[in-house]
């Protein structure tokens, strides 16, 4: 019996990776449902798929890449440029459906040049794929600074259209129940995993694919030799995993009803963690397309449960999947190791000693890991460092800037007009400043005043027009990616008949040190909410 | 003629010349249809050469190829393919994930009617082909990394004999790395080739197996053809001294030389080594080297010469037995300990092993120095530049000067940089494994004086060569080895002769 | 042969390691002075020097200090590419253990203003260096360890603590934003000496750096296990320990440029803090022309090259170029730059030399 359990294991030994990730997907959720009765839920399980379509669809791309020996790091780029992209065009009159062919030939379009550096050029994969990622925000701010809302139709309806699952909704509406759904892209995502299923292992193209990764290089070599398109075959996955990452911008934007260039920060991340997560080597060569599928199901089962622990903040999904990445790649290393292309006799010991040392740095590092992990969210309150804070990182939605509204008070006779948006608590709050000495600000709705000596004013205006050359070419706009929590500053000053807005974002270091005295000297005449900042 | 239809492969008068060698002179190849014929000759002899030209990879300065009765012009190695020539490399040019049908069938793969890969047919026709043209039965679904490197092996030949209707195969070096089972099955299968009427090249250094397969054997020896014969007419000592000695005749004239044992009662062994071998590598042997003396290993390629270098040195690990080095045990087997032992080797592969090329020639002799020494105390720039000084001109190394990145180096001018490196760290042991390969005569010679002298200064030094007449000059001692074996020991008054026979298990 | 003096030639300064980058710098500043005016003016402001080209080597720095500690890695043939986690790492740390009363929470007024003294720190500075320095070491030994001794692929093994130590660097701080107002702290990243203080970190980092690769015989060993690993092996080099020591001090650099970027924006960000400076880092390294293969390194080189792709920021941002089009702007400088030091345009170039050089002996 155990003769033939073997015999088993060792026919299928690839197929290892892909079935512990399937069985974690599963087991976490069994472990979840059984503590959380509302993830009992079939809707629950089934957003799992509506949340992740985009995820999934990148990944599928991406899989291919990473099969390849390569890697991908412009996927978040081109997400982020397709929502911007579609956005504008869409606020520009399009009609939905030429808008989004026209996206999708984009991303194959970058794909195919970032594909031709690597092949023909020689460059490595990982910096070309990051400098196609960086054109792509590039691109995002040439189209438009601030976010742009979609009130496109066909785009409301691909976001709302509810596919509804047979079997599941006569028993959701006995139960009382409105009936499970998935979204659209699910279906588009699973059409593109069955696609690509079938190519990568029935057509030529994919098992080009697979023989040209893995083995450091020497897969590729041989596949030459064997007269294999090695060449047409890697541009060709390069463009197929633009498709892919604009096809998931497209979704993207349907989910946010809106395009911004910051959208998709650290995308790729997820994306590469889901693949590997699902089995597939980041060497190349080895792993399956439907793994990935298991990977995105981890991905995203990971959220689910910490969303429903509660008192984990949303960070602890990067640690956990941090995690499981250090494990399945000490996994595939270990599988691999067994696996290398010249077996000699000779090297058996050392590939023996070889496995035991990454069998034991892998699980050591695990623990390791665990342990810090655990120590230090046990520590600090055994320091008493007294109340432990649980306030959520707060994820603001970036706002854009009201120019416009800025605009109008300087036009009304502000000589000062200040944006804020940010901030621990989101703020997003509007300041005037009359030469009268009356200061308006204004949030959420609310409106408080209050009154500045304008002989006061006046010394402050002169400290920011001549000490802090607010009107000079020394002082300039600013912007860089903003962390979830810094204020992003418009501030426009109206003064001896100059007039000048500059913008600047905290948490970086190019905002000039004039602009940090100008806001602090401003600050303290501004009227304050009454809510501690 | 009726014998020239017997021929699917002529090669006539083939030249090819490298910057600075002449790789192949004139050399005449035939191969017959559904025979095996050995293509045999040591290190630098032209086999690759020969047989890069017969594939395509490299074109020959001047000679023909006919092929079945037409001449030809072989233009790549894809075109040689079409013509019918496959080739099997020592190491598997197949890509190892894939499944064994897909490596032997990709690029022809059978369609179904979606036009997608048919993968029930992919998978009966490899085996089919298994089969039938080899006689192997294995799943052919399995990844071919999880295949020995025997059946691998198979695999890369079903491909090879698949893709193109092959009229030639080539195996190159293909029992190196197989057992004695695996090898049998390997000359299963080329005997149903052979049946099949395949004209197979076989490329070996293991003499009995030569002797057990082929028909006909070719020898090759710095370029030019030495003769080709049949094997049931030719002994083994006729062979080895084809390979590597001067005639039976030039022998019986040569006047005996004297091995001047400058080994005096009172010198001791500097390092002993009982029982040292290595699984796979070489059997466990004894050796024991002492101050003033030279130990030569002679032997034929893949006889286990580096191995036991490997060893001596520590860059290898041992399975069984002892080192002992001034008495002591060794314990810590590794190149820093040898070299703090006083053990140096000058590896076989200058490029791979020894220079380090985009480093300097003052900095490449430093290393091993640099290494005992440890990250902290580093020689001060004069000190590196007089080390680097005084060896340049002792060894006569030429180089505009010790700042020149070693590579801009030609060949014997590397090895005498790899040889400074060593000498520098004043061991008292010396390995020298194949110093004078790929080198010019002038600095051959001025190497081999510089190891006698060595010896003269009380160090010990192992000296490794595939030219048994360099071996004999230079050295006191000879181990002999033979297929990974120490097979004897010779000193005092050494001929060729005897050492051949030791290699050739023959009587003399 | 004696040994040559040193000769100022043409060849020898074009061959310099130093060349392209120092030609790329001065290509920058040059079309900043025809382009911008005033960019090279300075003032003087309570006995500091101010200007447009400071605000290059200040904010420059972070990236400097980051390239210091990337360049040995990059040189024995490997990539780091956890440095921005790291640095999250550490300004959470440094934070915490100044202010470890997070807020969030109505704190009572006493708590509070003992918070907001600028006086005030739970621990001491040097102990908030010494400590967060160490966290920093262990992240590199940490990566050291996959990589030098379980064989794991730099890139891949790198990755790891790359995405784990945001994670890790929310959790030591619990995923607040802990705001640091301890102000000798600030020195670190705001100070001023005449020139920023963080010019002066940079400076005396690559000096310790030098004399600890150059004036040992570290720096050889790390070139030639880049080189050629088998042939250090023979030389009696231990390939692992010199890798181990390379990805922990990327590390502890990379711990520096943490302590400087949370000094700077006074609070530990864990999301933020270092967010794709890895790239640039290794980008920097790129342009100061050490070989992603691994090999000769030049520190200097890489850090005139992260002040490059600095100058190249800070005068987009003069000119007028919209802010936001400065990623496009550097994905194709990237391009460039790996275009022009690859393969086939280094041998265009060599083939020119070539024509020009005598023969060999």
């Amino acid at each position: 019996m155990t003769q033939r359990i073997n015999a088993f294991i060792s026919k299928n030994r690839r197929f290892i990776p892909v079935t512990v990730t399937a069985v974690l997907v599963f087991v976490a959720y069994g472990i979840g449902a059984f503590l959380f009765p509302a993830m009992r839920n079939p809707q629950v399980f089934l957003n799992l798929f509506s949340n992740n379509a985009y995820l999934l669809i990148s990944a599928i791309g991406m899989t291919l890449v990473i099969l390849t020996g390569g890697i991908d790091l412009s996927v978040s780029g081109v997400v982020a440029l397709t929502t911007v992209a579609s956005a504008a065009l869409l606020r520009a009159g399009w009609n939905a459906w030429a808008v989004i062919p026209l996206m999708l030939l984009m991303g194959m379009c970058l794909g195919s040049i970032m594909g031709s550096f690597i092949t023909f050029m020689k460059v490595q994969p990982f910096i070309a794929t990051l400098a196609g990622m960086w054109f792509a925000r590039g691109m995002c701010f040439f189209i438009s600074d601030d976010a742009i809302a979609i009130e496109n139709r066909t785009w409301s309806i691909l976001g709302e259209t509810r596919i509804l699952i047979p079997g599941l909704t006569e028993l959701a509406v006995k139960q009382g129940n409105p009936a499970p759904y998935i979204s659209i892209f699910v279906v588009v995502a699973f059409i593109l995993l069955g696609a690509v299923m079938y190519m990568a292992h029935f057509r030529r193209f994919g098992r080009t694919v697979y023989a040209i990764g893995g083995n450091e290089g020497r897969n590729e070599q041989s596949a030459r030799l064997m007269g294999l398109s090695v060449n047409s075959t890697k541009l060709l996955v390069y463009t197929f995993n633009g498709f892919c990452s604009a096809l998931a911008g497209i979704c993207w934007s349907v989910f946010v009803s809106s395009g911004h260039g910051l959208y998709a920060s650290g995308f790729e991340l997820d994306v590469i963690a889901s693949v590997v997560i699902g089995g597939t080597m980041l060497t190349g060569g080895a792993g399956y397309v439907f793994g990935t599928l298991f990977g995105v199901m981890v991905y995203g089962v990971t959220q689910i449960l910490i969303q429903f622990i509660g008192s984990l903040s949303s960070w602890w999904t990067r640690i956990v999947i941090g995690l499981l990445m250090l494990i399945f790649i000490g996994v595939q290393s270990l599988l691999a190791a067994q696996k290398e292309g010249r077996q000699k006799v000779l090297d058996e010991q050392a590939q023996a000693a070889l496995r035991r040392r990454r069998w034991a740095y892998a699980f050591g590092g695990a623990a390791v890991l665990l342990i810090a992990v655990l120590a230090v969210n046990l520590v600090p309150p055994l320091l008493g460092s007294g109340q432990m804070a649980t306030a959520e990182s707060g994820q603001c939605e970036v706002a854009p800037f009201r120019e416009a509204e800025v605009a109008d008070l300087i036009q009304g006779g502000a000589v000062i007009a200040y944006h804020r948006a940010g901030g621990t608590r989101c703020v997003d709050e509007l300041y005037a400043v009359y030469p009268d000495g009356r200061a308006v600000a204004s949030a959420d709705g609310q409106q408080i005043e209050s009154q500045v000596d304008p002989t006061d004013l006046e010394k402050i205006l002169i400290t920011i027009s001549d000490d802090y050359g607010w009107f000079t070419d020394n002082m300039y706009s600013t912007w860089h990616n903003p962390c979830r929590t810094c204020y992003s500053h418009y501030l426009a000053i109206s003064y001896n008949k100059k007039e000048k807005s500059v913008t600047a974002v905290d948490g970086g270091v190019d905002m000039q040190p004039e602009y940090g005295y100008t806001l602090s000297i401003i600050r303290p005449i501004l009227p304050k909410f009454t809510q501690a900042q | 003629m009726s014998e020239s239809d017997n021929y699917v492969l002529l090669m006539v008068g083939i030249s090819k010349a490298f910057p600075g060698v002449q790789a192949l002179d004139h050399v005449d190849f035939t191969l017959k249809k559904g025979e095996i014929h050995c293509l045999i000759g040591e290190n630098g002899a032209g086999k690759s050469t020969l047989i890069k030209v017969l594939t395509g990879v490299d074109h020959p300065d001047s000679g023909t190829i006919i092929l079945d009765g037409n001449e030809v012009q072989v233009k790549s190695p894809q075109h040689a393919q079409t013509l019918g020539i496959s080739t099997v490399y020592q190491e598997i040019n197949l890509c190892m994930n894939l499944s064994v049908a897909e490596d032997i069938l990709l690029g022809r793969e059978p369609r179904n009617k979606a036009g997608g890969i048919d993968l029930a047919k992919m998978n009966t026709e490899a085996a089919d082909v298994l089969d039938r043209l080899l006689g192997i039965d294995i799943d052919v679904t399995k990844p071919l990394n999880s295949f020995t490197v025997a059946i691998q092996q198979m695999v890369a030949i079903a491909r090879a004999l698949y893709v193109s209707s092959a009229k030639i195969l080539i195996l190159d070096e293909p029992t190196s790395s197989l057992d004695a089972n695996e090898t049998q099955q390997l000359f299963k299968v080329m005997s149903k080739l052979k049946e099949d009427g395949v004209g197979i090249i076989f490329i070996t250094h293991f003499i009995g197996q030569v002797y057990e397969i082929s028909d006909r054997i070719t020898v090759l020896r710095n370029g030019k053809l030495v003769g080709t014969f049949e094997t049931a007419s030719l002994s083994r000592l006729e062979l080895i001294t084809k390979m590597i000695g001067r005639s039976l005749d030039e022998l019986e004239k040569m006047v005996k030389v004297k091995l001047d044992s400058s080994i005096n009662a009172e010198s001791e062994a500097i390092l002993q080594a009982k029982g040292l071998g290595r699984a796979g590598a070489i059997a466990p042997f004894d050796l024991e080297l002492h101050t003033g003396e030279v130990v030569g290993l002679a032997g034929l390629l893949g006889s286990g010469r580096t191995e036991i270098a490997a060893l001596l040195f520590g860059s290898d690990k041992p399975d069984s037995g002892t080192i002992t080095v001034n008495g002591k045990p060794v314990q810590d087997h590794s190149p820093l300990g040898s070299i703090k032992r006083g053990i140096a080797l000058c590896p076989e592969d200058r490029k791979a092993a020894g220079i380090v090329d985009d480093l300097t020639v003052r900095e490449n002799i430093m290393l091993a120095i640099q290494a005992n020494r440890g990250w902290f105390n580093f020689l001060s720039t004069q000190e590196q530049y007089d080390l680097a000084d005084r060896y340049i001109e002792l060894l006569n190394i030429a180089t505009p000067s010790p700042d020149q990145p070693v590579k801009n180096l030609s060949g014997g001018n590397q090895q005498k940089v790899i040889l400074a490196r060593w000498l520098a760290a004043n061991p008292q042991v010396l390995i020298l494994d194949e110093p004078t390969r790929g080198i010019d005569v002038g600095t051959k010679a001025e190497i081999q004086k510089l190891v006698l002298s060595l010896a003269e200064e009380g160090k010990a030094c192992v000296f490794i060569s595939s030219e048994l007449e360099e071996v004999i000059r230079v050295c006191n001692r000879i181990a002999v080895l033979r297929e990974r074996q120490k097979v004897a020991e010779f000193s005092g008054e050494i001929d060729e002769k005897t050492i051949m026979h030791a290699i050739a298990e023959s009587e003399s | 042969m004696r040994m040559t003096k040193s000769s100022f030639t043409l060849r020898k300064v074009t061959e310099s390691r130093l060349f392209f980058p120092l030609l790329a710098f001065a290509l920058i500043m040059l079309a900043d002075f025809l382009l911008i005016p005033g960019f090279f003016t300075f003032q003087t402001r309570d006995g500091n020097l101010y200007g447009s080209l400071i605000d290059i080597f200040r904010n420059g720095s972070i990236v400097a200090l980051l390239a210091i500690g990337m360049t040995l890695v990059i040189a024995t043939g490997g990539v780091d590419l956890s440095v921005g986690a790291t640095m999250a790492i550490v300004a959470s740390v440094a934070a915490l253990l100044m202010n470890p009363y997070v807020l969030g929470k109505e704190l009572s007024p006493q708590t509070l203003s003992l918070i907001l003294d600028p006086h005030f720190t739970w621990q001491p500075l040097w102990v908030v260096l010494l400590v967060t320095l160490l966290v920093a070491i262990v992240c590199g030994l940490w990566n050291g360890l996959l990589v030098a001794y379980a064989r794991i692929q730099p890139m891949v093994a790198t990755l790891i603590l790359m995405i784990a130590g945001r994670g890790i660097a929310q959790l030591i701080t619990n995923g607040v934003r802990i705001q640091i107002f301890y102000e000798p702290y600030s020195i670190i990243g705001q100070g001023w000496f005449i020139l920023p203080f963080s010019l002066y970190l940079v400076i005396i980092v690559y000096v310790l750096t030098w004399l600890f690769t150059r004036k040992t015989a570290v720096g050889m060993f790390i070139e030639s296990v880049g080189i050629n690993a088998r042939s250090s092996f023979f030389s009696g080099i231990s390939e692992r320990r010199i890798k181990l020591l390379a990805y922990t001090f990327c590390g502890f650099c990379a711990g520096i440029a943490g302590l400087v970027a949370s000094s700077n924006i006074r609070t530990s960000d864990a999301n933020n803090i270092g967010w794709g400076l890895e790239l640039d880092a290794i980008l920097a390294v790129v342009i100061g022309g050490t070989s992603m293969t691994g090999g000769r390194f030049s520190i200097l080189a890489s850090i005139i090259g992260a002040i490059v792709m600095q100058a190249v920021t800070t005068s987009m941002y003069a000119i007028g170029v919209p802010a936001f089009a400065l990623g496009a702007i550097k994905g194709v400088v990237v391009i460039l730059v790996i275009l022009l030091y690859s393969e086939q345009v280094k041998r265009f170039f060599q083939n020119i030399a070539a024509e020009r050089k005598e023969t060999q002996p």
